[in-house]
């Protein structure tokens, strides 16, 4: 090959891979702009005043922007009636929500991690539930949730009801309650904390709980001084995971409770439906306040998801 | 007074068992070795005697109890795993006392005793650091300290020096041998190195397929095997076998197999003519350049105390011979070779006993 | 020498033993401790499970509307059943379902494996858009069908980005998406693809990351095009992660809930109603329970099948790649 066709070559190469990068960068680019896009957009809604949420065309930045939506949601007083649209009973204030959404998730999440590290633990060294359940242990979240929730609701508002009542003479229902809500949601998000700490557990190698029986420990204190400790890190990603996966649930709190209980997505639901007099500003404003903080632990975490989801689809 | 005995004990996982009907006697205060290749059950009963694992059948007794129901930590054994199983969390001094924390001892006697132990194992300067900053051999003497702080009267090992290299391996059995000789206790020691088991210990088990194939010292197991199986799994190299088969001729019995024929020796029994046999002869028992029985130099390997001569002689494989370092020799050489008969071994074809 | 006291001592722990101390003890024995995660699991299993499944199963051969008490309830063997199987609204709802899932599922399947390869191929800012690109998915999916509503209103920025097309058309520039049947069903179908196209990228991303470079770089030796490198070595490779994509995508994506209620309550007409949303509407807004009850135990029979055939292309994928791993 002389010089002249080597050089020829190289540069056509060189025009190759820089036309092959921008290529890549628009498609990224692209990308990017979509999804930064529609959250850019709420956050930027929250900021507007009432007077701006539905101009033509709309504002790419608030003329005037306040910081009011976010007064109001975050007011313990009621109703502002300045700027309700609507006489209506919409109660704005992001209290209830974010408090009942922190206690059920929060509570939820450390009963299933408490229950189902347990469980992975029996699972892990003794084989419970037989040799293919931890393959299976996932398939129960396979389930549709509106079937859950029908199944549930009947349970909690019925049957429970009339057993406590024929066994105890009280009138217990679960409909509408904090215990209820905490109990299916320990429920469905059981499935996850076992998969996961498996995964942590399965990486204590055993020999170290026979070398600490061997010495005289209990399994309680094997459990206690050996296992928990090697696995820790690995139970703050799951509790982590889990809140997050019950802090986002819509569908079984929509049906199961309120207004007792109301978690924030209830509550924002509640604001959207309104036909009439929709309030975007509060209502982008409590979408803010839902959302940042979950988006930065999924940030923290995100190594640990992007690990646990290779599923071993090609092994190395 | 026979310190643990193990009585008809059996192990199934299932449909294969591990363990099928193991008795033996081990002696107070001695070194035990149970020998054998992997899956031989030599782990397995390791395991039920320690109570990581319940028997199907048969019983464990320690010290004159049946200690079957008993919970590992109650029956008074320590034990060192094949992987050290050093808690990597805590630092070495919390992992030497271990043991004293599970049972609630105080404080201050802690300390001194784990201050001893560390003493006797060489470890004091480690104390404060972590099982990953030890080296190899640093950590098995942690494990060790471990073991001896909770004055266990029988030390269980499962394979301790497997994961060390060469020169370590053998620097530790010197070590070990010191401290079995200045503890006193009961060594039961599992491992699949042959080399290991001759060097150290009072008396070898030679297990196979979950069955005692042998007991006895290591010179006895050398010099007299009970199997075939036995016969071949100690000394290296592995020993010489022939296949053939045995006829009586003129009053004595001769062993005959491809190009070899041997005269055996007189105190042998009659009825042993006619048997098919394997022929039994360590390398250092053949000899080369006397005899009358011919073959051709293959390979040479130098040992530097001796060298191992490969020949072929017309047979299905190469035999060895272990001769003088002196001795000049090439490959492709002709040469003659004789077996030193009164040192051979004889073993039924079918069975693997030993016949002579 | 070890001193010899802990051997002979008593121990503390003995003589101030509590019952709870005892109790403890008596646990952490090991064929206690063993039955302990048994009887758990049965617990669970029975009261989570089996009760609230059999308990719609008998509500389910009743007739019965909540808005009347309970004891006019009476039996009505599988009418309920036939009264679903016959409903027309039921079907064009499950169909609808399947329809959404599709569409969804494809595009996130391609955008996600297109943005995984390019990221993968890209060295500069790979972890600043990797961390972007992984962000929709963690975003409440109640939030994002608001999101989407205030974007796809009339007087939204959609449409003001659309303008200029508009203007062209002739036609007003404020078109309320949400109203036309079609259009609101490919909103809802690309609320969807918005958020879970990071799953796919995620699954594909670890896919590509885990091809080992070594087979690549043997192909360029023997001076395989990057296009035959792509089709014969990487994309083969990569079929257990675009199974486990379509498997696990489908299966949620035929549960599409949120946003449907978020964005269109089902509308306009009924034109946007996922099985989930009118099994949802059946027993909440009309309150007829058994009906409900009914087409839940028939949908749980439509998913089992489903769950049962993903499974099987799973466990297949892994025995694959056990059997590739072990040649």
């Amino acid at each position: 090959m002389t010089t002249a066709t080597v050089d020829a070559a190289r540069a056509r190469k060189q025009r190759r891979e820089r036309r092959n990068s921008i290529i890549r960068h628009a498609i990224l680019l692209a990308w990017t702009a979509v999804i930064i896009f529609p959250i850019y957009w709420m956050v930027l809604t929250s900021f507007k005043d009432a007077s701006e949420w539905v101009t033509w065309p709309p504002y790419w930045w608030p003329h005037e922007p306040t910081w009011h939506n976010y007064a109001q949601i975050f007011a313990f007083a009621k109703l502002d009636p300045s700027l309700s649209r609507q006489a209506t009973e919409q109660a704005f204030s992001i209290w209830k929500g974010l408090a009942d959404a922190a206690f059920v998730c929060t509570a939820a999440s450390l009963l299933a991690l408490l229950l189902g590290t347990f469980l992975a633990y029996s699972i892990s060294r003794f084989d419970v539930g037989g040799k293919y359940f931890r393959h299976m242990i996932l398939t129960i979240r396979m389930i549709p949730p509106i079937v859950v929730a029908i199944a549930i609701l009947m349970y909690y508002a019925i049957l429970i009801p009339y057993a406590t009542s024929a066994l105890f003479g009280v009138r217990i229902s679960l409909f509408d309650t904090y215990v209820g809500l905490i109990l299916i949601y320990t429920a469905t998000t059981l499935p996850f904390v076992i998969w996961m700490m498996l995964s942590f557990i399965d990486e204590v190698p055993y020999t170290l709980e026979h070398a600490a029986r061997m010495m005289g420990a209990g399994r309680f204190m094997v459990l206690r001084r050996v296992v928990i400790p090697l696995v820790a890190s690995g139970m703050v990603v799951t509790f982590l995971f889990v809140f997050i996966l019950n802090w986002a649930e819509f569908l079984l709190a929509l049906t199961l409770t309120h207004p007792e209980v109301t978690t924030l997505t209830v509550l924002l639901n509640k604001f959207q439906s309104a036909s009439e007099g929709r309030l975007y500003g509060p209502q982008a404003a409590i979408g803010t306040v839902i959302t940042v903080p979950v988006v930065i632990l999924g940030i923290l975490i995100q190594k640990h998801l992007v690990k646990g989801f290779s599923f071993g689809t090609i092994r190395k | 007074m026979a310190q643990i005995v193990l009585r008809n004990l059996v192990k199934n996982f299932g449909h294969v068992t591990a363990v099928a009907g193991v008795n033996l006697e081990i002696r107070d205060g001695e070194f035990l070795i149970m020998v054998g290749p992997s899956g031989c059950g030599k782990t397995t009963t390791l395991n039920m005697m320690s109570g990581l694992e319940t028997p199907t059948s048969g019983d464990i007794i320690i010290g004159g109890t049946i200690v079957n129901d008993l919970e590992p930590g109650e029956r008074g054994l320590g034990m060192v795993f094949q992987d050290l199983a050093l808690f990597p969390h805590m630092t070495v001094f919390e992992n030497i006392a271990f043991g004293l924390r599970v049972k609630n001892v105080a404080d201050a006697e802690v300390e001194q005793r784990v201050r001893s132990a560390a003493q006797q194992m060489h470890i004091s300067h480690l104390l404060q650091k972590v099982p990953r900053q030890c080296s190899g051999g640093e950590a098995q003497r942690v494990a060790l300290a471990r073991t001896i702080i909770t004055d266990p009267s029988v030390f269980l090992m499962d394979e301790p020096l497997s994961s060390l290299d060469a020169k370590l391996r053998v620097d530790m059995r010197t070590e070990l041998k010191h401290l079995h000789k200045r503890l006193r206790a009961t060594f039961v020691y599992v491992t699949h190195d042959q080399a290991e088991a001759m060097t150290m210990a009072d008396r070898i088990v030679v297990m196979n397929g979950g069955h005692v194939e042998q007991v006895g010292a290591p010179l006895e197991i050398y010099r007299h095997p009970s199997s075939q199986f036995v016969a071949g799994f100690f000394g290296m190299p592995t020993m010489n076998f022939l296949s053939g088969e045995i006829e009586a001729a003129n009053d004595r019995l001769v062993f005959h197999s491809k190009n070899v024929e041997q005269v055996l020796p007189e105190n042998l029994a009659a009825d042993l003519a006619g048997r098919k046999v394997v022929f039994g002869v360590r390398a250092e028992h053949v000899a080369i350049g006397t005899g009358n029985m011919h073959g051709r130099v293959d390979l040479l390997e130098p040992l530097g105390d001796g060298t191992l001569v490969f020949f072929n002689f017309g047979g299905e494989t190469p035999l060895v011979a272990n001769v003088e370092p002196e001795t000049l020799l090439a490959a492709g050489d002709n040469v003659t070779f004789s077996f030193d008969v009164k040192r051979s071994h004889l073993f039924d074809a079918e069975n693997g006993r030993r016949l002579n | 020498m070890v001193e010899l006291t802990s051997r002979t001592a008593p121990l503390r722990s003995d003589t101030e033993a509590g019952f709870l101390r005892r109790l403890g003890a008596w646990f952490a024995q090991e064929r206690v401790f063993r039955l302990i995660p048994f009887v758990l699991v049965e617990v669970i299993f029975l009261a989570v499970i089996l009760i609230p499944f059999l308990l719609t199963i008998y509500i389910s051969v009743l007739k019965w509307r909540a808005n009347r008490p309970f004891e006019t309830a009476v039996f009505a063997g599988f009418d309920n059943y036939i009264t679903v199987l016959a409903n027309d609204q039921f079907w064009l709802a499950v169909g609808r379902t399947f329809y959404f899932a599709g569409v969804a599922v494809i595009l996130e399947l391609l955008i996600g494996f297109v943005l995984a390869m390019v990221v993968s191929q890209t060295t500069r800012f790979k972890a600043l858009y990797t961390t972007i690109f992984l962000v929709p998915m963690m975003i409440v999916p109640v939030v994002v069908g608001y999101n989407f509503s205030m974007i796809y209103v009339d007087s939204g920025p959609l449409n003001q980005i659309l303008a200029p097309l508009s203007d062209l058309l002739g036609t007003d520039p404020r078109i309320r998406w949400l109203s036309h049947p079609g259009a609101a069903q490919w909103g809802i179908i690309f609320a969807d693809v918005w958020q879970w196209t990071s799953l796919t990228f995620l699954i594909f991303l670890s896919g590509f990351s885990a091809l080992p470079q070594q087979l690549i770089n043997a192909a360029r030796v023997m001076g395989a095009t990057p296009w035959q490198i792509f089709w014969r070595v990487q994309f083969p490779l990569l079929k257990p992660a675009i199974v486990i994509a379509i498997v696990i995508r489908s299966m949620e994506a035929l549960k599409m809930f949120d946003p449907v209620v978020l964005l269109t309550f089902g509308g306009p007409g009924t034109s946007t109603q996922t099985v989930a949303y009118f099994l949802w509407e059946q027993v909440w807004v009309f309150n007829k329970f058994s009906f409900g009850a009914a087409a839940s135990i028939l949908l749980l029979l439509i998913f089992g099948f489903l769950i049962f055939i993903g499974i099987y292309m799973l466990v297949r994928q892994r025995n694959i790649a056990d059997v590739a791993r072990a040649a």
